[in-house]
């Protein structure tokens, strides 16, 4: 049985993080990118179908089920995890390594789980060990940033857990399967959890406050890995539940709303992911086999170009210091590597033709077409030229192109950072170019052909006069020097109130309560060390307790008294 | 944006016109594909409205200081 846990991809990849404090310092960066590696071979050695067992308790825990979903998730998460890991490689942060690690094996984890418990264990290990990549920077904000995310996620977790539990109860089945779109307890419970992951609005405010603040690696695997292992649980468990299309197209529209206020580049870039994310929540609403496949090739796309994209702006960051747009500008020429690389992420998610987010984005619009949800195509469609609005013009133009804002010294990015870049935009044009590479591996058979006249005059209408539209109104895209207010309001502006409530009012109950029982025992003590002097007014006299005691005398004459009314009673 | 920046984009969009009225003519999968040349409206529109209404929006009630809750 240790043989067979030994054998789960995402059991590797955790191991690894235990074995990286043991290794020397200098080979740990090359270290980290052994135990992905090994895990993406053993997924791949794995046939389809494959399942493992192990008996826990009453219950068949199944933590390897392998289907062509799992793996082409487990692919990328895999990938991702190298490709972080050689973005990563100039880091020393033992730290942040091993909390990567576990954070990839979790998202590996969760996506090869065949039941509950094992994708909860594994849910859990994610949120842990992501909160690290931001506790990390060290600075006092991002302690209470990270405290912030770890209670929602906490909470999230909580409210699966309450699920799952609720589930296994009513149906006695722990095994991962797709839900009947039947609103009852669990169900619902169970997609609160998976919601929140998948940030879907009002649930999302956790993402747009925690991404910008993690390190400049740390986002990258944060981009990664917590939305799209949410999105695959989606399409597992909730695929056709159609409340999920117009929440998916809602979020896409917010996504693109708060991306024009936010002022942080990687807040932008994170509000984007709420948007990218919706066309696939949106997917797995319409719950077609067309709209399903979409919704697989789109996460995988989005992981490609959206972990390059904050790979760039984390290359800003690391650079200059600074990631506010009114703090940027002007520099394009101090780093054109970056910006080259940074573009063909943008491409790619604006879905231009020959790049990977054309391949994908298309298909889960083309779905909704198909299954003639006009409106939602139609907006799905306001909500991409919102993506290249703000991803492909407001972003560069402003951190790179526009008017310098403030001194800014550019310190060279390290090479590693740049290979990272440049293989992540190397697979975004590979899937781009030859989108069969990845259609044979999705999990329904594809009868999609994305290069066709229609497509490519939609695109191109839509991209040039997008373009158009904000060269006339890019004085209106300035960054503003605010914070935009968002869902954490809701718990960040009563933390104060809550606090006086819930840990000072109770903690002054609990004080007023302990001081009562204080005097009552005191009271009581003192009383009680001789009860003579209360018990019998008549007497003044000091008793020792252990000693001769009056007490005695009434017992022994109540004891007399009895026996004479007796007597006098049987003898009458 | 140079002029040549302008006629390439300018080309773009005369080449996507061209194939929408030859090789398109008779496409109808939606109700807009019979508006000619919909997804420059839709494109420019779009791009306008989220424009204006998030800027709206923001400044109806959405922006706030950046000490906003450091307060």
């Amino acid at each position: 049985m240790i043989v067979d846990i030994l054998l789960i991809p995402a059991v590797v990849v955790i191991l690894g993080a235990f074995l990286l404090p043991l290794l020397p310092e200098k080979t740990r960066s090359s270290a980290f990118l052994v135990f992905p590696l090994i895990a993406l071979a053993m997924l791949w050695q794995l046939p389809d179908e494959y399942t493992l067992t192990i008996p826990f308790g009453s219950y068949e825990l199944v933590p390897v089920y392998v289907d062509s979903l799992s793996k082409i998730f487990g692919t990328i998460f895999a990938m991702i995890a190298v490709i972080g890991g050689i973005y990563a490689f100039h880091i020393k942060d033992l730290g942040q390594q091993t909390s990567a690690l576990i954070y990839g094996g979790g998202a590996l984890g969760v996506t090869l789980a065949g039941d509950y418990f094992t994708l909860y264990i594994f849910w859990e290990l994610m949120a842990v060990s992501s909160t690290y990549l931001i506790w990390a920077r060290r600075t006092e904000e991002t302690d209470v940033v990270g405290m912030r995310y770890l209670l929602v996620h906490i909470f999230g977790g909580g409210v699966l857990l309450s699920g799952i539990l609720w589930h296994v109860s009513s149906t006695g089945s722990i095994l991962i399967e797709s839900l009947p779109n039947v609103y009852s307890v669990s169900s619902v419970l169970i997609l609160l959890g998976v919601s929140i992951n998948s940030a879907i609005p009002p649930l999302h405010a956790w993402l747009a406050d925690a991404y910008p603040k993690a390190t400049v690696t740390g986002a990258v695997f944060m981009s990664a890995f917590t939305t799209k292992s949410a999105v695959y649980v989606l399409i597992r468990v909730f695929p056709g539940w159609d409340i999920l299309i117009w929440f998916g197209v809602a979020m896409a529209l917010y996504g693109v709303v708060y991306a024009v206020l936010a002022n942080d580049i990687r807040q932008i870039l994170a509000y984007h992911i709420i948007s990218q994310v919706g066309y696939m929540v949106a997917g797995v609403g319409i719950g077609t086999e067309m709209a399903l496949n979409g919704t697989t090739a789109h996460a995988f796309s989005h992981i490609l170009y959206k972990s390059l994209l904050f790979m760039g702006a984390g290359a800003v960051l690391y650079s200059t210091g600074k990631s506010k747009l009114t703090e940027l500008g002007g520099f394009a020429n101090k780093m054109k590597a970056v910006v080259f690389l940074y573009m063909i992420g943008a491409f790619s998610i604006s879905g231009f033709p020959l790049f990977n987010g054309f391949i994908s984005k298309s298909m889960v619009i083309s779905a909704a077409g198909d299954a003639h949800f006009e409106w939602v195509t139609l907006l799905l469609l306001l909500a991409s030229v919102g993506t290249f609005l703000h991803t492909g013009l407001k972003l560069p133009y402003f951190t790179w192109f526009g008017e310098s804002k403030s001194k800014i010294t550019v310190t060279p990015v390290p090479i590693n950072m740049l290979i990272a870049m440049g293989i992540g935009a190397f697979f975004c044009t590979l899937f781009g170019v030859f989108p069969g590479l990845l259609y044979q591996f999705l999990p329904y058979p594809v009868d999609y052909e994305p290069y066709t006249v229609y497509h490519l005059v939609e695109t191109i209408q839509i991209l040039v006069f997008t373009f158009i539209g904000f060269w006339i109104l890019r004085k209106k895209l300035e960054g503003d020097a605010k914070i935009a207010l968002d869902t954490d309001w809701f718990y960040r502006k009563p933390a104060p109130a809550v606090r006086l409530i819930f840990v000072k009012g109770v903690d002054r109950a609990f004080g007023i309560a302990d001081e009562i029982i204080l005097s009552i025992t005191g009271f009581l003590t003192e009383k009680f060390k001789n009860p003579m002097l209360w018990l019998n007014p008549f007497t003044d006299r000091r008793n020792k307790s252990d000693g001769y005691s009056p007490a005695m005398d009434v017992v022994m004459s109540f004891i007399m008294l009895t026996f004479i009314v007796i007597s006098i009673l049987y003898f009458l | 944006m140079k002029t040549w920046h302008w006629i390439a984009l300018g080309i773009l969009t005369v080449i996507s016109l061209v194939l929408e009225f030859t090789m398109l003519a008779g496409y109808d999968s939606h109700w807009w594909n019979a508006i000619p040349g919909f997804y420059i409206i839709w494109g420019f529109l779009s791009c306008v409205v989220i424009i204006y209404v998030s800027k709206w929006l923001g400044k109806l009630f959405i922006f706030r200081s950046e000490q906003y809750y450091d307060r």
